[in-house]
C-alpha cells in the first residue's frame, strides 16, 4: 500500500506535463491538489495500518520489482512502510496538500500555471519516493529528484536574472552534498554489498570504526548540503527567489528537512560512531545560531524566514546529533507545520502588497490584513517555543535533551539559539503587522482559498505540540521508538521541569527585546537607521539608548551576521565554487588552444599518448 | 602438385555470419539499383537499406540460440551471445540513422545513392568487429567500418567544414591504423599466433617455465607491448584522450546523422572489440593492462568534461560528452572482470540509443542542412516544440547520469564495478568528473526551459518517422531506467561474456 | 650468414630511404624513394626464402602502386613544392623528441621483453616452406585464413564506392552551391552565415569557428 503513496501526484505531473496547455483556469491546480489529497488519504490508511499492529511488527517492506540486478549488485524498487516514513508522508501529502491549495489561489493568472502544478506535483512524487525507499540507492534517485524540482522551481521565473542565477547556485551548491552522498553510497556498498537499510543497519555496528565515520560523514555532507546547513547554506536565502508557495513546501516544510530525515533514518550508522553524531550536532547547533543571527539582520521578509528555516534544521540536526532523533523528527513535523504557516503569511503580505518583499516597506499590516496578521502571529508564536504552542515543546525538548545527555555546553549554546529564535520571529512580526505603516500601495486581505489552508496549519501549529505533550509520555516519541529508540531520558543535570521554565522564560525575553525595539513605540527604530548611518559618519553618539540599541543588540548581532556571512558565504563557499568555476573555465580554454584545428598538433597530442603508454610498458618490463 | 581441390579448408559454417552476409548483400543491391535506376529519389533505397538492417537483425536475434560450433570459418568468427548481444544494438542504431539520413538527404538535397551502401557497409563492419575471433579480423573489420565512416563524414561535399573533417579523421584514422598493424605484428610475434583465445592459451602456457618451439619464443612481455599497441589503436577509435583529437572536429564537420550514427556505432562496435581483444587474449595479463586503463579512463572524464563546458556548438559538446562517456566505459573496462564487462555492454547499449536520438534531435532542430546549432538556438526549444524539448531534455538527463533514467543505472552499475575492483580514487575522479558533466547538460536543459525563444516557430519538418525514430529511444530511456532488469537479465547470462574470456566457452 | 650480411646492407637502405621519403621536398622523389624502399624490403623477403612475396612486392608495391601515386602526383601538377614551414613554435621538436622517445621505448621494451637472441633463428625453408613457398602461402591464405582473405574483398568494395564518389563528384554535380534538383524555397546556404571554415589550412579547424567560452553560464 505504501508504494501507492508516490503514485497519485506522478499521475498528476504526467497528466499535466504532457497536457498541460489544456488545462484552463485553475483545473490544474485542481487537479494536482487532488493527487496529493489521495496520497494523503492512503497515508492515513497506511497509518492505521501501521497502528493496528503491535508496537515492534510496525515495519512493512513492500518490493515492486527487482531494479537492478547486475553481478553481485542488485537493487529493488521497494518501499517501506514504519512509524518513521508514515510520520514523513503524512507531514508531506498534509503540509503539502494544504500548499497545493494555497498556491491555486497564489498563482493565479500566472502564463504557467499548469507547469507549474506539475513541477510541483513531480516534487512531491520524489519527496515521497525519498521518504518511503528502502534502500539508498531508491532514496538517491527521489534525493536527485527533488533537487532537480528545486532547481527547475527556483527558476520559475526564469525572466528574473536573479532568479536563474539563485537556480543555478541551489544546483551547484547542492551538488556538491550530492556527490559525497553519492560516494558514501558507494562505500555502504562496497563495505556491506548491500544497500537495503535492513540489512545495512544490521551491520553497521559490525563494521570497522574507520569506515563507519567516513560513512556517516559523507551521508552527513549530502544532507548538509540539502538542507543547507554550514558550511553548504548559501543557497537557501538565494532560492527565495522562487514563488512563495515553492519556498513554502520545498524551502522550508519538506525538502530541505530531508538531511535530518537521513540522518534520523541512518540513526544505526551513526549510533557506530561517535565522531559522526558529534558532527551532526556541532554541524546542527553553529548553524543554528549563524542563521537565528543572520535571521535578524534580515529586511527581506523571505531571506528573514530562509535564514530562520536554516536556524530550526539546525536545532533538528542538533537534537539527531545529542542522541534524540525522535525529538529531531517532532521538531521537523511542526516546523514544517508553523513555517509552512508563515511563508503562507509572508506570501499573503507579499501578494497583498503587489509583490513587495522588504519589511521597511510594511508596518501596521494587521489593519489591512486583519485574518493574515492573526494567523502570521499563530506562526510567530509557535515558533518562538512559547507556550502552547507547538515549538513550545518540540524545540525545548531539544535544548532539554542537550542538557540530560551531558552536553552541556552545546545547551547553553542551544538557549542562545532560542533566544535568537524568539527574537527574529517577533520582530518580523512587529515590523510587518504593528506600528506605523510605510507601504507605498494599498494593500488588501487575500482570498480565501489562500487563507483557508492558513488557518488550519494555524490550528496545527497550535495543537501538533500535544503530539509531545509529557504528560501522555509523547505520543509521536513512542511511535518512532521501534526506529529511533527513546530520547535522554532524566538523569543528568538539571530537573525537565527546570529545564523547560528555563528556556520559556529565555523566549519570553526574546519576545521583550523585539517588542521593546520594534513593537513598543518607544523606540523609532526606523529612523534611528537612518541616524545611524549619520552617526557613524559624524563619529559621534547623541543617544544613549540608540546607542545601547546599536551596541547591545544590533551592533554584535548584525556584525557578527555580517562576519559569519562574509566569512563562510563568501570568502570560503563562493571562493571555492568559484574558484574551481575559474579552474574548470581556463582549463576549457586551454584546451580549446591544443585543439587547434591542425591535424599535426592532434598527431602530436597522440604521440604524446602512445610514448606515455609505452613508458609505462617498458618500465612494467 | 597437389590438385587445388584436395586443399583442406575448414569447414565452411556460414551460420554466424549470416548478419554480415546479409547487410553486405544488401549494400551491393543499393549500389546495383543506384546504378541501374540514376534517378531515383532516395526513398526507396532507404527503404531498402532499413529492410536489409532489419532483416540482419532477424538473422543476429537467431543466432542467439545458435547449437553449432562456437568458433567458425578457422577460428575467425566466434558465434557468441557477446556478437549477438552487440549487433543487435548496432543494428538498432543503424536503423535509427537510417532514418534521420533519409530525412537528412532530401531536405539538404545532398543525397547519393552511395550514401546507402556505405551505411550498410559500414554497419557490417561494425557488426564484423563484435564477432571477430582474431586479430587480422579485428583489423579488417575495422578498416571496413572506419573507410565507410571516413567517406560518410566528408559526404556533405558542399561544405568545407564536412571535407575537412574526414580529411582529419581520415589521416588520423590512419595514424592509429599504424599503430594498430604494430601491434598485431608484436602479438604475432610474441605468441606465433593471431587468434584471440590461441594468445590467451599460449600466454597462460609461457607463464610456467617451458622450452622454446619452433621459431617462436612466446613472450608475455612482448605481449604486454602488443596489447599497448592495439589499445591505442581501439582508443582512438572510442575516443579516449589524448587520442580523443579528432573526435570534435569529426562530430562537427560531419552531416548530423552521420554524427548521429558513428558516435554510437562506432563506440559501441570498438569498445565490442576493445573488450574481446583484452579480456580473452590478454586475459592472461589482466593486471599489468588495468593500470594504463585507469590512467586513461581518469583522464579521458576529466578532459571530456572539463572541455564541454567551454562549447557553445551544440554538436560539438556533446562531442566532447561522448569523449567523457568513453572514459565513464573505460571505467569498467579497467575492472577487468566479468561484471565490468557486463556493465560496460550495459552502457554501451544505454549510451548508444541515447546519443544517437540526441543527435537526431540536434537534426530535426536544424531543420535543413547544418543550421541553428549553436547553444542560443536552443532558447525556448521545449516552449517552440515540446516533443523535441522535451526528448532533449530526458536524453540530457540520462546522460548526466540523473535518475530514474537509464544512464543513472548505467553509471551507478559501472561505479560498482570499479568499486569492486577496488579502483576507489577512479570512482572518485569519475563522480567529480559526472558533477562537473551535469552541469553543461543541464546548461542545455535551461537554455531550452528558462530561455524567451528568439523565433516563436517549431522546428519545421518533422515526420511520424522522425518522431518514432526519436521518440522510442526516448522512451527506451525513460523504460530501461524503471525497468533495467530487462536487459540485465539478459546480460546475467553467463554465455554473454566474450567467448573464452573469464573461463566461459572454449 | 648471407642472410646477416644482406640484412645489414639492405636495412640501413630502407631506413635511409624511408627517410628521405618522408623528408624530400619534391613529391617526385619522395615516390622514387619510396621504391627504393619497397625495392629493400622485397630484397628481404628474398633472403628470408620467399620467393613469392619478393616477386609481389616488386609487380605490386614498386610496380603497380607507384605507377598510380606517380600519376597521381603528375596530374596534380609536379612543380608543387609543400611548404616545409612550421608555424606553430616548438611543435617540430617536439615531434622529434617524441618519435625518438618512442623509438627507444619500443627498442627497450622489446628487447627487454624477448632479450637479446644469441643464437641464430631457424630456417624459413625448412620450418615453413613445406614443398614450397607458393604452396605453403596459399596454404595459409586459402585455408586458415581464408576469411579474412574474402572480407578484404568487402573493404576493396567501399574503397571503390569512395573513389566513385570523388570521381562523380567533379563530373556530374556541377559547383557547390547550385545543383538543379535542390528543394526550392528556402536559400540554399547550409550553414549559418559566417559559420563556414577557411580553406587555409593554416587557420582551418572547426574548431576555430567556435564561440567564446561559456564557462560563466
Amino acid at each position: 500500500m505504501i508504494a501507492l503513496v508516490p503514485l497519485f501526484p506522478l499521475a498528476a505531473a504526467a497528466i499535466l506535463l504532457s497536457t498541460g496547455r489544456r488545462w484552463r483556469g485553475a483545473s490544474a491546480g485542481w487537479l494536482a491538489s487532488f493527487a496529493v489529497a489521495a496520497s494523503f488519504a492512503v497515508a492515513l490508511a497506511e497509518l492505521s495500518s501501521l497502528l493496528s499492529k503491535a508496537a515492534p511488527a510496525r515495519h512493512v517492506i513492500t518490493t515492486l520489482y527487482r531494479w537492478v540486478a547486475v553481478g553481485g549488485f542488485s537493487v529493488d524498487i521497494s518501499f517501506r512502510a514504519d512509524p518513521l516514513s508514515s510520520v514523513m508522508t503524512l507531514v508531506v501529502s498534509g503540509v503539502g496538500l494544504l500548499i497545493f491549495v494555497y498556491a491555486i489561489g497564489y498563482m493565479r493568472g500566472d502564463p504557467r500555471f499548469p507547469r507549474f502544478f506539475a513541477h510541483m506535483s513531480l516534487f512531491v512524487f520524489f519527496m515521497l519516493v525519498l521518504v518511503t525507499a528502502e534502500n539508498f540507492l531508491l532514496l538517491y534517485v527521489g534525493w536527485e529528484g527533488v533537487g532537480l524540482c528545486s532547481y527547475l522551481l527556483i527558476g520559475f521565473w526564469f525572466e528574473r536574472p536573479s532568479a536563474a542565477a539563485a537556480a543555478k547556485k541551489a544546483f551547484v551548491v547542492t551538488r556538491i552534498g550530492d556527490t559525497a552522498f553519492l560516494l558514501g553510497i558507494l562505500l555502504i556498498w562496497a563495505k556491506v554489498h548491500s544497500l537495503d537499510f535492513e540489512v545495512v543497519f544490521h551491520q553497521a555496528p559490525a563494521l570497522a570504526g574507520g569506515t563507519v565515520t567516513a560513512i556517516a560523514l559523507l551521508l552527513l555532507g549530502g544532507a548538509v548540503g540539502k538542507s543547507a546547513q554550514l558550511p553548504l547554506s548559501t543557497w537557501l536565502p538565494d532560492a527565495m527567489e522562487g514563488p512563495t508557495p515553492v519556498s513554502a513546501l520545498i524551502h522550508a516544510a519538506t525538502m530541505v528537512t530531508a538531511g535530518v530525515y537521513l540522518v534520523v533514518r541512518a540513526h544505526a550508522i551513526y549510533a557506530a560512531t561517535s565522531a559522526g553524531t558529534e558532527a551532526v550536532a556541532l554541524v546542527g547547533l553553529i548553524t543554528a545560531l549563524y542563521g537565528g543571527l543572520s535571521a535578524i539582520a534580515q529586511d527581506d521578509i523571505k531571506r528573514a524566514l530562509a535564514y530562520s528555516t536554516m536556524s530550526q534544521i539546525g536545532f533538528m540536526f542538533f537534537g539527531a546529533g545529542i542522541g534524540a532523533p525522535s525529538l529531531a523528527i517532532f521538531l521537523l513535523v511542526t516546523h514544517a507545520i508553523y513555517k509552512a504557516l508563515l511563508f503562507m503569511g509572508a506570501g499573503s503580505v507579499i501578494h497583498g502588497l503587489h509583490d513587495e518583499q522588504d519589511m521597511m516597506k510594511m508596518g501596521g499590516m494587521r489593519r489591512a490584513m486583519p485574518l493574515t496578521g492573526v494567523l502570521w502571529i499563530a506562526g510567530a508564536w509557535a515558533i518562538s517555543g512559547i507556550p502552547p504552542f507547538a515549538g513550545f515543546f518540540s524545540k525545548d525538548e531539544i535544548i532539554s535533551a542537550a542538557s540530560l545527555s551531558g552536553h552541556t555546553v552545546m545547551w547553553g549554546f542551544a538557549l542562545v539559539g532560542a533566544v535568537l529564535t524568539a527574537v527574529y520571529a517577533w520582530r518580523a512580526t512587529f515590523m510587518t503587522f504593528f506600528g506605523e505603516t510605510r507601504v507605498e500601495r494599498e494593500p488588501h486581505e487575500s482570498p480565501a482559498v489562500m487563507t483557508g489552508p492558513m488557518t488550519l496549519l494555524a490550528i496545527g501549529a497550535l495543537l501538533a505540540g500535544l503530539l509531545g505533550l509529557k504528560a501522555t509520555g509523547g505520543v509521536l516519541v513512542r511511535f518512532l521508538q521501534p526506529v529511533v529508540g527513546l530520547p535522554p531520558q532524566a538523569g543528568q543535570g538539571l530537573s525537565e521541569s527546570g529545564l523547560t521554565v528555563i528556556s520559556t522564560v529565555l523566549a519570553l525575553v526574546g519576545f521583550v527585546v523585539a517588542w521593546f525595539v520594534y513593537g513598543s513605540g518607544r523606540f523609532d527604530w526606523v529612523a534611528l537607521r537612518v541616524r545611524l548611518a549619520g552617526l557613524k559618519r559624524a563619529g559621534m553618539s547623541a543617544f544613549y539608548l540608540d546607542d545601547v540599541y546599536a551596541t547591545v543588540i544590533g551592533g554584535p548581532a548584525k556584525l557578527a551576521a555580517a562576519f559569519t556571512a562574509f566569512a563562510i558565504d563568501l570568502r570560503i563557499i563562493d571562493g571555492i565554487v568559484t574558484w574551481m568555476a575559474r579552474g574548470v573555465g581556463m582549463a576549457a580554454v586551454y584546451g580549446r588552444r591544443v585543439q587547434s584545428g591542425l591535424v599535426r598538433t592532434y598527431a602530436l597530442v597522440f604521440l604524446v599518448g602512445v610514448v606515455g603508454v609505452l613508458w609505462y610498458v617498458a618500465v612494467k618490463i | 602438385m597437389i590438385p587445388a581441390a584436395t586443399l583442406p579448408h575448414p569447414p565452411l559454417v556460414f551460420g554466424p555470419l549470416s548478419p554480415e552476409l546479409v547487410l553486405v548483400g544488401a549494400g551491393l543491391l543499393v549500389m546495383l539499383i543506384d546504378a541501374l535506376r540514376p534517378g531515383n529519389t532516395g526513398r526507396f533505397l532507404a527503404s531498402l537499406t532499413f529492410a536489409g538492417i532489419v532483416a540482419a537483425g532477424i538473422a543476429a536475434a537467431l543466432l542467439w540460440n545458435w547449437h553449432g560450433p562456437t568458433l567458425v570459418l578457422g577460428g575467425m568468427i566466434a558465434a557468441d551471445r557477446y556478437s549477438v548481444f552487440f549487433r543487435l544494438v548496432i543494428l538498432v542504431v543503424a536503423a535509427i540513422a537510417v532514418v534521420l539520413s533519409q530525412h537528412y538527404l532530401e531536405r539538404s538535397g545532398e543525397y547519393r545513392g552511395e550514401y546507402y551502401a556505405l551505411l550498410l557497409f559500414a554497419t557490417a563492419g561494425m557488426t564484423l568487429i563484435t564477432a571477430s575471433a582474431d586479430l587480422i579480423m579485428v583489423f579488417l573489420a575495422l578498416e571496413i567500418l572506419s573507410l565507410s565512416l571516413y567517406l560518410m563524414t566528408g559526404f556533405s561535399f558542399r561544405r568545407l567544414a564536412s571535407a575537412e573533417a574526414a580529411m582529419k579523421y581520415f589521416l588520423l584514422g590512419a595514424f592509429s591504423s599504424a599503430f594498430f598493424l604494430f601491434g598485431l605484428a608484436l602479438a604475432y610475434g610474441a605468441t606465433g599466433t593471431t587468434n584471440l583465445a590461441g594468445i590467451a592459451t599460449r600466454l597462460l602456457f609461457t607463464l610456467a617455465p617451458t622450452q622454446p618451439r619452433g621459431v617462436l619464443l612466446p613472450s608475455p612481455a612482448l605481449a604486454l607491448v602488443a596489447a599497448a599497441f592495439l589499445g591505442i589503436g581501439f582508443a582512438f577509435k572510442v575516443s579516449v584522450v589524448p587520442f580523443h583529437m579528432w573526435t570534435p572536429d569529426a562530430y562537427q564537420g560531419a552531416p548530423t546523422p552521420v554524427t548521429a550514427f558513428m558516435s554510437a556505432g562506432t563506440k559501441v562496435a570498438a569498445f565490442a572489440a576493445f573488450l574481446r581483444v583484452y579480456t580473452v587474449a590478454f586475459g592472461p595479463l589482466t593486471n599489468d593492462w588495468r593500470p594504463i586503463l585507469v590512467v586513461l579512463a581518469a583522464l579521458t572524464m576529466v578532459v571530456g568534461s572539463v572541455l564541454a563546458i567551454a562549447q557553445r556548438d551544440v554538436k560539438r559538446m556533446l562531442a566532447y560528452s561522448s569523449v567523457a562517456h568513453a572514459g565513464f566505459i573505460l571505467t569498467a573496462v579497467a575492472a577487468g572482470t566479468a561484471e565490468g564487462v557486463r556493465d560496460a555492454m550495459f552502457y554501451l547499449a544505454v549510451y548508444a540509443v541515447t546519443i544517437v536520438a540526441a543527435f537526431g534531435i540536434v537534426m530535426l532542430v536544424s531543420v535543413r542542412g547544418e543550421r541553428n546549432l549553436s547553444l542560443d538556438d536552443y532558447r525556448g526549444l521545449a516552449r517552440r516544440s515540446p516533443f523535441l524539448g522535451g526528448g532533449l531534455a530526458v536524453l540530457l538527463l540520462s546522460m548526466a547520469g540523473i535518475p530514474p533514467t537509464s544512464g543513472f543505472v548505467a553509471k551507478v552499475a559501472v561505479f560498482s564495478a570499479a568499486v569492486r575492483a577496488g579502483f576507489w580514487p577512479l570512482v572518485l575522479v569519475a563522480v567529480l568528473a559526472s558533477v562537473v558533466a551535469a552541469f553543461f547538460y543541464l546548461r542545455l536543459i535551461v537554455v531550452m526551459y528558462m530561455r524567451e525563444p528568439e523565433v516563436a516557430a517549431a522546428p519545421a519538418g518533422e515526420t511520424v518517422l522522425t518522431r518514432l525514430a526519436v521518440g522510442l529511444p526516448v522512451a527506451a530511456t525513460v523504460l530501461l531506467g524503471v525497468l533495467p532488469g530487462v536487459l540485465f537479465d539478459v546480460l546475467a547470462h553467463p554465455s554473454v561474456l566474450p567467448l573464452g574470456g573469464f573461463g566461459f566457452g572454449l | 650468414m648471407p642472410q646477416l650480411v644482406l640484412f645489414w646492407i639492405l636495412a640501413p637502405i630502407s631506413i635511409v630511404a624511408a627517410f628521405g621519403m618522408v623528408l624530400a621536398r619534391n613529391a617526385v622523389h619522395s615516390a622514387l624513394f619510396l621504391i627504393v624502399t619497397f625495392f629493400s624490403l622485397a630484397v628481404a623477403f628474398l633472403a628470408l626464402g620467399s620467393p613469392f612475396l619478393f616477386v609481389v612486392q616488386i609487380i605490386v608495391y614498386a610496380g603497380a602502386i607507384m605507377v598510380l601515386f606517380l600519376f597521381v602526383i603528375m596530374l596534380l601538377g609536379v612543380d608543387r613544392e609543400e611548404s616545409m614551414r612550421e608555424r606553430i613554435a616548438g611543435q617540430r621538436w617536439m615531434a622529434l623528441l617524441l618519435g625518438l622517445g618512442l623509438l627507444a621505448e619500443v627498442t627497450a621494451a622489446v628487447r627487454l621483453g624477448i632479450g637479446i637472441r644469441t643464437r641464430a633463428a631457424g630456417d624459413f625453408n625448412v620450418l615453413v616452406n613445406h614443398g614450397d613457398n607458393v604452396r605453403a602461402l596459399a596454404g595459409v591464405l586459402f585455408n586458415g585464413y581464408f576469411l579474412p582473405f574474402e572480407v578484404t574483398s568487402v573493404l576493396l568494395i567501399v574503397a571503390a564506392v569512395g573513389v566513385i564518389l570523388h570521381a562523380r563528384r567533379r563530373h556530374g554535380d556541377g559547383g557547390p552551391l547550385d545543383r538543379a534538383d535542390a528543394p526550392p524555397g528556402e536559400p540554399l546556404p547550409l550553414e549559418e552565415p559566417g559559420g563556414s571554415t577557411p580553406v587555409d589550412p593554416e587557420s582551418a579547424g572547426v574548431s576555430g569557428a567556435a564561440g567564446p567560452v561559456g564557462a560563466a553560464r
